[in-house]
C-alpha cells in the first residue's frame, strides 16, 4: 500500500497505452500525457512498460510506503527527497517500509513527473485499463485525482529489490526539456488547399505558438489567428468556414476552432464539426506532457506518415532495457 | 480504382491532405481519402451534404472493416459520412490500408440493399423541464441577456418560429413523430448524433452563440438537424429541448449498463415518449434503484423499403423545407 500525504495540484494514476478501441463510443484513452518517461519509468522498477503508475503534474506531492519496494521517478524534476534525502531521476531506488517520498515544485523545464513502483499501481481495471479519466470520471482510483489519505493498493513483485534497483537511464537516452519546442506534426485532413490557404498553411508551420495558460490533458490551447481560409462557409455543417458535419477526431489533432487551433490530447473530445488541419505525430506526442501551459512555445515540424512513422519507431525503440546501466 | 495523389511526400505537392481518391461510379459515391496524422485515416463518401444514406453506407463499410480485422488497424469510428481509422502505421503503410478499404467500399452491396441491425429504443422527455430550464435562466443571467434564442426561459418557442412552426407544442409534435437515427457516438462517453429519419419532421436550429458553460445529464437538445442527449453535465451549445433519463453510467449500477455503460449504439432508433416533470422524476428513482427497464427492441431498418418511403412523402418533405426556409431568413439568428 502507499499512503498519499498530499495530492498536490493533480496525481493520478495512469497506466498505457489507456483505454483503446472505445473511440467510437466516445471514450479517449487517456493514459500518460508523457508516455516515454512513463514507460522509462516502469522499465527501470522491472515492471512492463505500460502497467500503472503515478502521473504527477506540477508537483508537490506526498506519500508513504508501507511495504519493501524499488521507485523510479521520470519526467519533469520536482526535487524529490526520501526521507529527506534528495534522491535522482531517471534511476531506480530501494525504498524500506515507512519511508516517505515529497515532491516539491518543478525545477527548471518540463511539467510532468512520473512515479513507478515494482508490482505497479494495482487499482481495479475499468474498461479494460487503469488510467483515470477525470472528466468522465472513470478510472484509476476513484475516477479522480488523488488526495490526502487515499491509500493505494500496489501489485505483485516479480524480481529480487536489489536487482532492480541502483539502475539509470543512459545520459543518450534521457530525453530533454525546453520552453521552446519543437513538435512533429503530419498534414490533414481539412489542411491546405480545400480548407486552409497555403499561407493559412506556412504560418502554422512556421509561427512559434503561445500554450495557453488554459491548457489540459483535454485539450491545449494555441493563440487565436484570423485565418484567411479557403472558403467563405461550412455550409450545411454551420455560417463558419471551420465547420465540418462533424467527424472522427484523431488523438492528438490539431483542431481549428474559428480562429483559434486547440491540440486535442489524450483526454480530449473523439468527434466534432471543427476541422482539424494537422496531426502531432504519434512519435513526439510525449512532448505534449512536458510543456508547460502559460510559458511554453510550440514551433510545429512538417513530417510526411513515412518519416513519422520512423520517428515512432526511434521513440519505442528507446523502451528498452539495453538503454539502462547499473550506476 | 483508387487513384494514389501523394502518400508519403511533404512540400511541393497539390494537397497537404489528400491521399487517394476514388470516383463515383455505379451509384456508389466517391470517396476520399485524407491524412488524419500519422496513426489516423480519414475516408470520406459523397458529397459533405446531411444525406442519411451515406451514414447507412459508413455503418455497412464499417461493419464489414471490423469483421475483416485488417492487420494494423486499431479501430474505426464512423460518423455521419466518414469513417476514421485508427492504425499502426509501423506496420501498415497508408497506401496499403487505404486499397484495402477501398476494396471493401467497392464490394458493398447496393446501398437500397442494405439491412442494417437497428435497436429501437423509447425514452420518456420532458419537455421545457425545470432543469433545463435552470440551465437556461443562468445563461441569461451570467452570460447573454439578450439571447433571441431564449424566450420565457426556454429555447422551443425560438425553435418553433425558427421552423415556420405554429408554436411551442406544433414544434414538440414534429419532435415525436419521427424515430432518431443515431448516426455516430461521440465527443463525451456515449453522446449520440441522431437525425431524424422522417424528412417532413426534419427541424433545424442554429446553436447557441456564445456556448452555455451548464447542461444537465439527460439533456435533450438539437442543433442544425441533429438531436443530441447529454450523457454527462457539459457546456453545450444545443438549443435545450427537454430531459431524459440516462444514457451514461460509469458505474454500470442499473441492468442496462451491465454489460457497457453506454446506452446508445450507432444504428439505434430512438423515439421519444411525452411525460411531466414529475413522471421524470419517478422514471429517475426507478432507474437509480435498479427496477427500472430501459424499452429497448431488437429490429433492423431495411433500407431499400426506407428510400421507396421518401420517395412517397417527398411533396410534403418539401412542402415543408419551403416553409422552413421561409421562416429561417426572417427569424434572428443567435
Amino acid at each position: 500500500m502507499i499512503e498519499v500525504l498530499e495530492g498536490g495540484i493533480q496525481t493520478t494514476v495512469q497506466d498505457f497505452p489507456g483505454r483503446q478501441g472505445l473511440l467510437d463510443q466516445g471514450i479517449c484513452p487517456a493514459g500518460p500525457f508523457d508516455n516515454l518517461a512513463f514507460r522509462l519509468a516502469n522499465l527501470l522498477v522491472g515492471n512492463e512498460p505500460g502497467t500503472a503508475g503515478l502521473e504527477i503534474t506540477a508537483g508537490n506531492f506526498q506519500a508513504r510506503f508501507d511495504r519493501n519496494a524499488v521507485i523510479a521517478l521520470t519526467g519533469a524534476n520536482m526535487q524529490p527527497k526520501l526521507d529527506g534525502e534528495p534522491i535522482a531521476l531517471w534511476r531506480s531506488y530501494r525504498v524500506a517500509s515507512g519511508q516517505t517520498l515529497v515532491l516539491g515544485s518543478v525545477a527548471g523545464p518540463g511539467f510532468r513527473s512520473y512515479l513507478a513502483v515494482s508490482g505497479g499501481i494495482d487499482v481495479p481495471a475499468y474498461l479494460g485499463s487503469r488510467a483515470t479519466y477525470v472528466p468522465g470520471a472513470i478510472g484509476g482510483y476513484e475516477g479522480r485525482a488523488l488526495k490526502k489519505g487515499d491509500q493505494l493498493p500496489v501489485g505483485v513483485v516479480t524480481g529480487y529489490l536489489d536487482d532492480l534497483a541502483g539502475r539509470r537511464v543512459k545520459d543518450a537516452v534521457t530525453p530533454s526539456y525546453t520552453a521552446e519546442w519543437e513538435l512533429e506534426a503530419v498534414p490533414g485532413p481539412q489542411a491546405a488547399p480545400d480548407y486552409w490557404t497555403w499561407d493559412d498553411y506556412e504560418h502554422f508551420f512556421s509561427h512559434d505558438w503561445k500554450l495557453d495558460r488554459n491548457s489540459n490533458r483535454m485539450g491545449y490551447r494555441l493563440e487565436p489567428h484570423s485565418w484567411q481560409w479557403a472558403r467563405t462557409t461550412g455550409g450545411v455543417a454551420g455560417g463558419h468556414p471551420s465547420n465540418i458535419l462533424d467527424n472522427g477526431y484523431a488523438v492528438g489533432a490539431v483542431n481549428i476552432s474559428g480562429d483559434q487551433p486547440i491540440i486535442l490530447c489524450v483526454d480530449g473530445p473523439t468527434l466534432g464539426g471543427f476541422v482539424c488541419a494537422a496531426g502531432v505525430a504519434y512519435g513526439s506526442m510525449w512532448k505534449l506532457g512536458q510543456m508547460v501551459p502559460g510559458r511554453d512555445r510550440i514551433r510545429f515540424k512538417e513530417l510526411s506518415i513515412a518519416d513519422a512513422a520512423e520517428l515512432a519507431r526511434a521513440t519505442e525503440a528507446l523502451i528498452d532495457e539495453a538503454n539502462l546501466e547499473r550506476v | 480504382m483508387v487513384e494514389e495523389l501523394t502518400v508519403g511526400e511533404t512540400n511541393g505537392r497539390a494537397n497537404a491532405a489528400l491521399l487517394a481518391e476514388t470516383p463515383a461510379q455505379d451509384g456508389r459515391p466517391g470517396a476520399v481519402y485524407r491524412s488524419a496524422g500519422d496513426r489516423f485515416l480519414l475516408a470520406e463518401f459523397g458529397p459533405m451534404e446531411l444525406d442519411l444514406t451515406l451514414n447507412f453506407r459508413v455503418l455497412g463499410l464499417n461493419q464489414a472493416l471490423k469483421d475483416a480485422g485488417i492487420a494494423g488497424v486499431i479501430e474505426t469510428i464512423p460518423a455521419l459520412r466518414s469513417i476514421l481509422i485508427h492504425y499502426d502505421s509501423t506496420v501498415l503503410e497508408p497506401s496499403d490500408l487505404i486499397a484495402a478499404v477501398d476494396r471493401f467500399y467497392a464490394a458493398l452491396p447496393p446501398v437500397e440493399d442494405l439491412i442494417i441491425p437497428s435497436r429501437e429504443i423509447s425514452l420518456p422527455l420532458a419537455v421545457n423541464d425545470q432543469w433545463t430550464r435552470a440551465d437556461i435562466a443562468k445563461y441569461v443571467q451570467f452570460i447573454r441577456k439578450d439571447a433571441p434564442n431564449i424566450r420565457d426561459g426556454n429555447n422551443i418557442d425560438y425553435a418553433a418560429e425558427y421552423n415556420g412552426l405554429r408554436d411551442a407544442e406544433e414544434f414538440v409534435d414534429y419532435l415525436m413523430a419521427t424515430p432518431w437515427w443515431n448516426a455516430a457516438n461521440g465527443f463525451f462517453p456515449g453522446l449520440p448524433f441522431m437525425f431524424p429519419l422522417d424528412p417532413r419532421y426534419a427541424v433545424v436550429i442554429p446553436k447557441y452563440n456564445p456556448t452555455r458553460p451548464w447542461t444537465p445529464e439527460g439533456a435533450v437538445g438539437i442543433a442544425g438537424p441533429c438531436l443530441a442527449i447529454y450523457p454527462v453535465p457539459s457546456p453545450g451549445g444545443y438549443q435545450l429541448i427537454g430531459r431524459t433519463i440516462p444514457i451514461y453510467d460509469a458505474q454500470q449500477r442499473n441492468p442496462a449498463f451491465a454489460e457497457n455503460p453506454i446506452l446508445m449504439k450507432p444504428g439505434d432508433r430512438v423515439s421519444f415518449t411525452r411525460v411531466t416533470d414529475d413522471e421524470l422524476i419517478a422514471l429517475r428513482e426507478q432507474v437509480y434503484d435498479g427496477s427500472y427497464t430501459y424499452q429497448i427492441g431488437d429490429g433492423s431498418l431495411n433500407v431499400g423499403a426506407y428510400l421507396a418511403r421518401l420517395e412517397e412523402i417527398k411533396p410534403e418533405t418539401e412542402a415543408f423545407k419551403r416553409r422552413q426556409g421561409e421562416a429561417a431568413e426572417r427569424t434572428p439568428v443567435p
